[in-house]
């Protein structure tokens, strides 16, 4: 009985020094990066990436996290709590502002050589400068365009939309088209704000007013809303689009159901892989009192809390070599971030990502403010009361902003 | 007095040191969550200073709150008493002896070997509008022409999540009520089948009187799982249409992890434990009471 018991200890006790030996965390400096999960290429790419690096620099080893965007924060906040938060990060950075007020992401001006600098859009620098510091690097961008299926409008006897009021009248011939809806409306979960926002600025308005309180109340916040509603009314949507999600309103396009929808670049592989006979094409946002389209980034972050910045930082330079930026883009769908991979021809030469790309000069960009999350929440509230008809446009969105105002203590 | 009520010491402390470890593990989160819930906390879980009870002012002057609260209570008590009314027949059924019943029994069960997440992200896809399963049939069957959007507004997503929790719930409920069916004396019922009783009268007056302390275990132990489930609503409809299906749980976590509030999070968690706290001592006193009444007018009618 003890001799099995000694022996089994023995066994154990080996074990556990060959798992030590056998580590890489025996003499490595070991940098744990989370990455934020795109499409099922992210994970192997970012693996690749480490793998090129580690070669170069046998002392430093990256340790890959892939963490999906829906549990991303959470992952993080848990993580951050906990004294575990990784030494870099891929961020949405609309929560930028928060990792950066409570002294969670380091300033990256010191480590930030001008020719490294040198290399990135300045657009899209923008977003992560933050009271004169630049808090993070943009890592992913894209921008958001109007897709339409050319077979329905051939078939609705329309032509494609330049301003809301075309729009309108071509979705009213797109809704004879039997089994079909006009204009994909999403009206449930993430980003669902976001498709409000593209009537919103094409109207004039804005999500925040010159002084810093929300644009909810605005008479352009009203038009944009009501304008959906109306379509909702007048059965130019899918029905109830409280139910269907970004996802749901993109199935439905990607079968050929709904005429006209309003997206992201990643959608095109998508539909090469899964629906390669639908003949659509890319078009700017309907046009009212101004052009305008959605840029959304994300940010790669350096923890203040890292003791390997250094190490990290060395990585982050090898990572945004233009044949890793190039290898990102394409397979993600993005558009570039950096200068270099922006002027390939791919990005001028292909329809689908060209015009994606053609609304970066006039493209808005989410408030880097805080609590942008529960703003967001509050406004999607809103909408839904609106589109559900449980509260007229103009009390629903007068409310909102006076909620927004409180959150933002204005 | 004191001779009276000896406390043998001995057995006690031999209970001590499993009692310290088991109220550890039980208390330090609860006190944890009490003094987080009285702290300002940065969005990352960073204590920032004592504020007292200011978190739980904030949940009271929350208008959400108060309708999650509500939800919570209808959740609760629609998904439970369903559950309840459902699993009983169920028992029984299963208890009689029947061709086939070991292959029944393992259908019923068969939903709790499913992690309630997958069971809610199933049923989100049945009842989608256009691609779901659900309105598929319906429509092959004539049943209904046009497709039902089942999630689209509150009160009949509502509904239909709770739907979806009696399902998940039956198989638990039906498992304690089989173990106390079985474990009935078979002799009261031959005695009242003697005596002339009918299977109605058989199911009043004999399995519903014994079969009462599974019950309240089940009604005790379903009220715990049921207020405090987050998966089915969250992955359904993440509390939506306009927080129309929010309850105590859903909005928590909205509050600590989207919006990371985790300070006014601490202070509903705490809110919710309390609640919890109270329902099951009142519960477990109230049957105790009657357990005790009935006992009292037994003797009398002995005498």
């Amino acid at each position: 009985m003890t001799f099995s018991i000694r022996k089994a200890m023995a066994a154990s006790a080996l074990a556990v020094g060959m798992a030590w030996a056998g580590s890489p965390a025996y003499a490595k400096t070991q940098v744990n990066f989370t990455v934020a999960e795109y499409s099922s290429k992210t994970g192997p790419y970012f693996e690749e990436v480490a793998a090129a690096f580690e070669k170069e620099n046998p002392d430093i080893h990256i340790n890959i996290q892939v963490v999906p965007w829906d549990t991303l924060l959470q992952r993080l906040t848990t993580d951050i709590a906990g004294g575990q938060a990784p030494d870099i990060s891929i961020i949405g950075t609309r929560w930028l502002v928060d990792f950066a007020s409570q002294g969670i992401a380091e300033p990256v001006d010191s480590y930030l050589t001008p020719e490294f600098k040198s290399t990135f859009i300045d657009t899209f620098m923008a977003p992560s400068v933050i009271d004169g510091k630049t808090m993070g690097l943009p890592v992913a961008a894209s921008a958001r365009a109007m897709l339409v299926n050319t077979d329905l409008l051939d078939k609705a006897g329309a032509k494609a939309p330049a301003n809301w009021d075309e729009f309108y009248t071509t979705a009213e011939k797109l809704k004879a088209v039997p089994d079909t809806f006009a204009f994909g409306l999403q009206g449930k979960e993430i980003e669902t704000d976001a498709y409000f926002y593209y009537s919103l600025w094409t109207h004039g308005g804005d999500i925040l007013k010159g002084d810093g309180t929300s644009g909810l109340d605005t008479p352009e916040a009203l038009q944009a809303v009501t304008l959906y509603k109306k379509m909702i009314d007048e059965g130019l949507t899918q029905p109830s689009p409280t139910n269907y999600t970004r996802e749901d309103v993109f199935n439905l396009f990607k079968q050929g159901k709904v005429g006209m929808v309003f997206t992201f670049p990643m959608l095109i592989p998508q539909i090469k892989a899964e629906a390669p006979n639908l003949k659509y094409k890319v078009l700017p946002f309907p046009e009212g009192k101004a052009k305008a389209t959605y840029g959304v980034t994300d940010t790669l972050m350096l923890f203040s809390s890292s003791q390997v910045k250094k190490e990290a930082w060395k990585f982050i330079e090898f990572a945004y070599k233009d044949e890793w930026r190039t290898k990102f883009d394409h397979g993600e769908g993005f558009l570039p971030v950096t200068k270099n991979v922006a002027a390939e021809k791919y990005y001028s030469s292909d329809p689908d990502i060209a015009g994606f790309a053609a609304g970066l000069p006039y493209a808005k960009f989410a408030p880097t403010i805080a609590n942008w999350e529960e703003i967001a929440d509050t406004t999607v509230r809103a909408l839904q009361q609106i589109y559900l008809g449980q509260a007229k446009p103009d009390e629903a969105l007068k409310a909102a902003a006076a909620d927004i105002n409180k959150i933002r203590s204005k | 007095m004191k001779s009276r009520t000896r406390i043998p010491t001995t057995p006690l402390l031999m209970i001590l040191p499993s009692f310290l470890l088991a109220m550890s593990i039980i208390g330090y989160p609860i006190l944890d969550l009490a003094w987080t819930s009285m702290q300002e906390v940065s969005r990352f879980g960073k204590m920032m200073g004592f504020v007292g009870l200011v978190n739980f002012s904030e949940v009271f002057r929350d208008p959400l709150f108060y309708s999650s609260l509500v939800r919570t209570v209808i959740w609760t008590v629609a998904v439970v008493g369903g559950t309840l009314i459902i699993s009983l027949p169920i028992a029984i059924m299963l208890n009689d002896d029947f061709y086939g019943r070991g292959l029944a029994r393992v259908i019923v069960m068969l939903p709790w070997a499913i992690s309630l997440t997958m069971t809610a992200v199933l049923w989100r896809w049945s009842l989608n509008g256009r691609a779901g399963l659900i309105n598929a049939t319906l429509m092959d069957f004539h049943i209904i022409s046009e497709p039902i959007e089942w999630l689209a507004t509150a009160p009949l997503a509502f509904t239909v999540e709770i739907l979806v929790g009696i399902l998940v719930s039956i198989p638990f409920t039906t498992t304690i009520f089989l173990g106390g069916l079985s474990s009935l004396p078979q002799d009261s019922y031959e005695a009242a089948v003697v005596d002339g009783a009918k299977p109605w009268e058989l199911f009043r007056y004999i399995t519903l009187p014994l079969m009462k302390p599974f019950i309240n275990i089940a009604i005790v132990l379903n009220v715990i799982y049921v207020f405090n489930s987050l998966p089915i609503i969250w992955v359904m409809t993440e509390g939506g249409p306009a927080n129309g299906t929010d309850i105590l749980v859903t909005y928590l976590y909205k509050l600590a992890f989207r919006f990371g509030q985790l300070g006014k999070a601490s202070a509903i968690s705490l809110i919710m434990f309390s609640v919890l706290f109270v329902f099951t001592i009142a519960y477990v006193l109230m049957v105790m009471r009657q357990e005790h009444d009935s006992a009292d007018e037994e003797v009398k009618h002995d005498a």
